[in-house]
């Protein structure tokens, strides 16, 4: 397995994923089906969470094909297109999320939230497609054959649509520029991703702890309110966390431990979908001050705890075993 | 003004030197590591108990939060400890450092307030739920303010200090 491989195995997910998010999204307006909806949003969710990986994997899997036989100007045209995706993805994720934590309240999803997914899911699916055609057009090493005199331009030819994409998407040099400039603007990015690590850690491992059955006094329908926050501190990681990867992707492609902490992130994924949409959340949703917990919601909690701790431990030794995967190393 | 020569004598013992230069998972880095999961409970605990004085999720019965200080002591205790570890390995780095101060003043105040809400609001029995907000809802925004403060002096440490040992300053 190496990166280039990675990257093969993650990337359909996004493209194909709002594709039918987006289907599923709008034959929701067709019956009014407001459970058609809710899953759209959840498949939304999960891409914007996935797609995180599938860029990660493409920075590394672009310093492994480089050199003669691949175009420098078609893998920059892809790394732009995939970054500009990416953050409309991400925004798209958010959006469905609060739409989600609506419905909590009210059983349908707020007008300004179904508009909002609607925009953001369509700008979303329309760049990942040109994601998708612009790494399709970055040839692969291994059938390079007979085709280098196609593939070693490095002029792109854009259509028009693609013309007027391309003055929008940043240029990754630029950005990295952008993030380093000044190591204090990069403290202040850390900073930040330690406060946001505070707000996930206090609010989710607190839920984590009432669930397994210490500190019985809290009802959980409250402590499931502070999840929002929880939140707010995912989405201040998620992008403090791309913005410091895209700054200085050589800290971190390398570093194995780099990759177990976005694996143990994408464990969270599956361990919160398996708590939400299971009957498990239904049955510690509203449990009173002294109820136990079911075992199955125990576990969950557990290995809610247990992976954070996880994500905690990874990226601390990101610094120092930041280079056990470098070539010749 | 002249590095006391004792930091020198601090990093000169076998244990500043082993946590310097060991290359085991368990040296520098496992400090660093209990000290970020310290900073969460006490922090996040501290956190949890102050938003909830300030108004987020009211329905959540606010006297058994007095539960939550065990959680902030524990973290605490693991900070200390794992910091006078840290400052066992770099003495001459963080005491030069005047942000070192700066963190250190943040903590205590912090600590202080937490105390004080632990003391004059949560143990207060005489209070009823809405007496604790309003006694409490001043200590709470501080000990957010203070806690904002403390975290983000220890994250600038590593920028702002001159020495990385004694007589070495960085880049010599």
């Amino acid at each position: 397995m190496n990166y280039a491989h990675l990257h093969l195995l993650l990337n359909h997910f996004p493209i194909i994923g709002t594709i039918v998010g987006l289907g599923l999204f709008l034959i929701s307006f067709l019956g009014k089906n407001e459970d058609l909806r809710r899953g759209s949003y959840i498949i939304f969710a999960a891409i914007a969470l996935l797609s995180i990986p599938t860029f990660l994997s493409g920075y590394g899997a672009q310093l492994m094909i480089k050199g003669p036989g691949v175009s420098d100007a078609l893998i920059q045209r892809h790394q732009s297109s995939a970054l500009l995706s990416l953050w409309f993805m991400e925004a798209t994720g958010a959006l469905a999320l609060a739409g989600l934590w609506q419905t909590q309240k009210t059983p349908h999803i707020p007008r300004w939230n179904v508009a909002a997914v609607l925009i953001f899911s369509l700008l979303t699916t329309g760049l990942m497609a040109r994601t998708g055609n612009t790494g399709g057009d970055i040839r692969h090493p291994e059938d390079q054959m007979g085709q280098a005199a196609t593939s070693t331009r490095d002029t792109v030819t854009e259509g028009t649509i693609g013309s007027i994409i391309r003055t929008f998407e940043p240029a990754p040099e630029k950005f990295s520029e952008a993030v380093t400039f000044s190591k204090w603007w990069w403290t202040f990015m850390m900073i930040l991703h330690f406060l946001g690590l505070i707000m996930i850690v206090g609010t989710v491992g607190l839920l984590d702890i009432r669930i397994m059955g210490f500190m019985k006094q809290f009802p959980t329908a409250p402590l499931h309110r502070f999840l929002p926050w929880a939140m707010a501190g995912l989405g201040v990681n998620i992008v403090t966390g791309l913005l410091a990867f895209i700054g200085l992707p050589e800290n971190y492609i390398y570093s194995e431990v780099f990759w177990l902490k976005m694996l143990a992130l994408m464990l969270l994924g599956a361990n919160a979908a398996l708590f939400y949409l299971t009957d498990i959340f239904a049955g510690v949703e509203r449990l009173q001050a002294g109820e136990d917990a079911p075992m199955s919601a125990k576990l969950i909690a557990a290995s809610s705890l247990f992976l954070w701790f996880a994500v905690i431990t990874f990226g601390r030794y990101i610094q120092p075993l930041g280079d056990t995967l470098r070539p010749g190393n | 003004m002249a590095v006391p020569l004792i930091f020198n004598t601090i990093e000169q013992t076998a244990l500043s030197t082993w946590l310097r230069e060991s290359t085991s998972i368990f040296g520098f880095y496992f400090i660093l590591l209990f000290h970020t999961v310290g900073m969460s409970l006490v922090v996040g605990a501290s956190a949890v108990v102050d938003l909830r004085i300030l108004g987020v999720a009211p329905g959540l019965p606010l006297r058994p939060l007095k539960r939550l200080f065990t959680i902030m002591w524990v973290g605490l205790a693991l900070n200390v400890t794992t910091g006078l570890f840290l400052l066992t390995a770099y003495p001459t780095k963080a005491l030069t450092n005047p942000d070192f101060y700066i963190k250190m003043t943040f903590i205590g105040l912090a600590v202080f307030t937490m105390r004080k809400l632990s003391i004059q609001v949560f143990s207060d029995t005489s209070l009823d739920e809405m007496a604790m907000i309003a006694k409490g809802k001043t200590m709470a925004a501080w000990s957010l303010v203070f806690w904002v403060g403390a975290v983000s002096a220890g994250r600038l440490l590593s920028e702002t200090s001159k020495y990385v040992l004694y007589g070495h300053l960085w880049g010599s």
